[in-house]
């Protein structure tokens, strides 16, 4: 944040500075700091959205392939290859992060999934998610609940959570 | 008719009772479930009230002076013993003008075992009170929050004869096949479907002199989904089986059958989705009092594009369309046969518009306006004359509905 407001200062006051014929100069400078600016935003954005799939650390799996993935968060797969029960933490539908986790993981829209738990639950034939109300609350719950699975922004996974990489 | 009146006056004290049941037990529930519920328990609800308001003819209560005959209320839970074992029941109280007066019934009630289940799939049966796989919609018809709409697209989601779409006491098997190329979702149902509503009743043999008995039948569907559901297709069947026991003689009982084939197809996007279901409905009678014996072939098709204005705003647009005898589709046979029956009551076009505003993730509000030609899904009960019944009429309703 510090350096791009420095960046667009300094913009700002060679503007001021320089006559219509410097800038026309100075123009290709201009435009490699412009595009520095541009993709460092970008960067920094992308980074923030980037999620990771997680379970609870004695999940005894390291990759899964999405079919697998849209059937769990589904709620229709119900337990892992050892046999042990899955539970399955989400964010409230409207939360960026479940959104972003949807649609770049499970390349799926929110509504999608919400009306697939509500067709289960509301004709028997499944259970819904349990639902957390902050990042936080998913990583403890995650790595407290044995079968757990979840989604968290990539730069929060520590050692308490195992990454569940997507084929 | 004196329990038709008792009813009218007795099932709103009972349904509000229920409501506020249902509400309490909503805002209970949620604070709590991390506390007195095994985790492996849920309990889960829905209650939605509607208004009624029509030109001509009536739709569940008197809807020409407007009308609140039409609420839905649902309590239901879950129990997985094992991933590969549970238990779920439904209670449904609905109240839809004189055709259902708000009596709590079981909606659904089952165990479900899974022989198989795992990444590529699953084998499971269902042994109980299971719901019927029909269409996009039928499992969950009676929940405001599953459908596209206040009132479903009624040519191929009859309220005429639902209680004989719902659920069926039996057995249902089924599969899903897990591929890179989309996902398969079969189902084989058998059992016994509920036909002796007074509703289902008239639509099947008018004034005929006699009961309905239900016998084997087998209802099927087989759902493809591609990318985790932008495509669906669908593909459902039923032979319902009925037996017609005739009052005035013995020996004169008959048989109906009933064979609905659906094809159903869906594309969602983000912003919006089309969605379009082509029905055909063959009837077979054999000595059903009055009406003897006879074929006839019905068909239904609808329409549907919906458009998220916001993630919290959505519109729809919907032609839908029915025809009680596809050989027959204006009526005018039909009519030339049945004196004191309209030849419009044969047919029924639908232009619906409607909106959804979801204002949180438990409430919801919709309304919708229709604009129909044809009475030919118009509920008997409450247009007992035919003859009185108006060709052209338009309905505006509103819905307010709460889940959690």
């Amino acid at each position: 944040m510090r350096i791009r407001e420095k960046v667009y200062l300094k913009l700002k006051s060679r503007r001021y500075k320089h006559n219509l014929a410097t800038i026309f100069k100075n123009m290709k400078r201009h435009c490699v700091t412009i595009l520095l600016v541009f993709l460092m935003t970008l960067s920094a954005v992308s980074g923030a959205w980037a999620q990771d799939v997680v379970v609870h650390p004695e999940v005894d799996k390291s990759d899964i392939s999405r079919n697998a993935l849209r059937a769990i968060f589904g709620m229709r797969l119900r337990k892992w290859s050892n046999g042990e029960p899955i539970t399955v933490f989400v964010l409230r539908d409207d939360s960026p992060v479940h959104i972003e986790f949807s649609k770049t993981i499970l390349h799926m829209f929110p509504y999608q999934l919400r009306r697939a738990w509500d067709r289960q639950v509301f004709s028997g034939t499944g259970q819904s998610p349990f639902l957390v109300n902050s990042l936080e609350e998913m990583r403890t719950k995650v790595a407290s609940t044995p079968g757990a699975i979840g989604y968290i922004p990539r730069e929060g996974v520590d050692e308490k959570l195992s990454v569940l990489k997507v084929r | 008719m004196k329990s038709l009146v008792s009813s009218k006056f007795v099932s709103p004290v009972a349904l509000l009772e229920a409501l506020v049941l249902v509400l309490c037990l909503g805002s209970f529930v949620p604070s709590v479930y991390g506390n007195l519920l095994p985790e492996n328990t849920q309990i889960h609800g829905f209650a939605s009230q509607g208004f009624i308001l029509t030109s001509e003819n009536q739709f569940f209560g008197d809807s020409q002076n407007g009308s609140f005959r039409f609420s839905e209320l649902g309590l239901n839970t879950s129990i997985q013993f094992t991933p590969d074992f549970q238990f779920a029941a439904q209670a449904l109280s609905r109240q839809a003008g004189p055709g259902d007066n708000g009596q709590i019934h079981l909606d659904f009630g089952f165990l479900d075992y899974k022989w198989i289940s795992n990444e590529s799939g699953a084998l499971g049966m269902r042994l109980g009170r299971v719901k019927n796989p029909l269409g996009f919609y039928n499992d969950t018809r009676d929940v405001a929050f599953t459908r596209p709409s206040i009132f479903l697209p009624e040519s191929i989601y009859f309220d005429r004869t639902r209680n004989l779409a719902l659920s069926a006491d039996g057995a249902n098997l089924y599969a899903e096949y897990r591929t890179d190329a989309g996902s398969f979702f079969y189902e084989l149902e058998i059992g016994y479907p509920d036909v002796d509503d007074r509703e289902t009743v008239l639509s099947f043999i008018g004034d005929s002199n006699g009961v309905l008995d239900n016998q084997l039948s087998y209802i099927t569907r087989l759902l493809f989904e591609k990318d985790g559901g932008q495509l669906r297709f669908g593909l459902s069947g039923a032979l319902i089986n009925i037996e017609f026991k005739s009052a005035s003689s013995p020996s004169g009982d008959g048989m109906i059958r009933f064979r609905p084939l659906i094809l159903s197809f869906q594309y969602n996007s983000e912003r919006w989705n089309l969605t379009s279901e082509y029905a055909l409905r063959y009837f077979k009678y054999r000595n059903v009092g009055q009406i003897g014996d006879f074929t006839k072939m019905g068909e239904s098709i609808y329409l549907q594009g919906a458009y998220r204005i916001t993630p919290q705003v959505e519109g729809f647009l919907r032609y839908d369309l029915l025809f009680q005898d596809r050989n027959d589709r204006n009526g005018a046979e039909f009519a030339l046969h049945n004196p004191g029956r309209p030849a419009h009551t044969q047919f029924a076009k639908d232009w619906t518009a409607g909106l959804l505003w979801g204002m949180t993730d438990a409430w919801m509000t919709r309304v919708e306006y229709h604009y129909v030609d044809g009475t030919a899904w118009l509920p008997l009960l409450d247009n007992p004359l035919p003859s009185e019944t108006k060709r052209y009429w338009n309905m505006f309703s509103i819905l307010l509905s709460y889940r959690f």
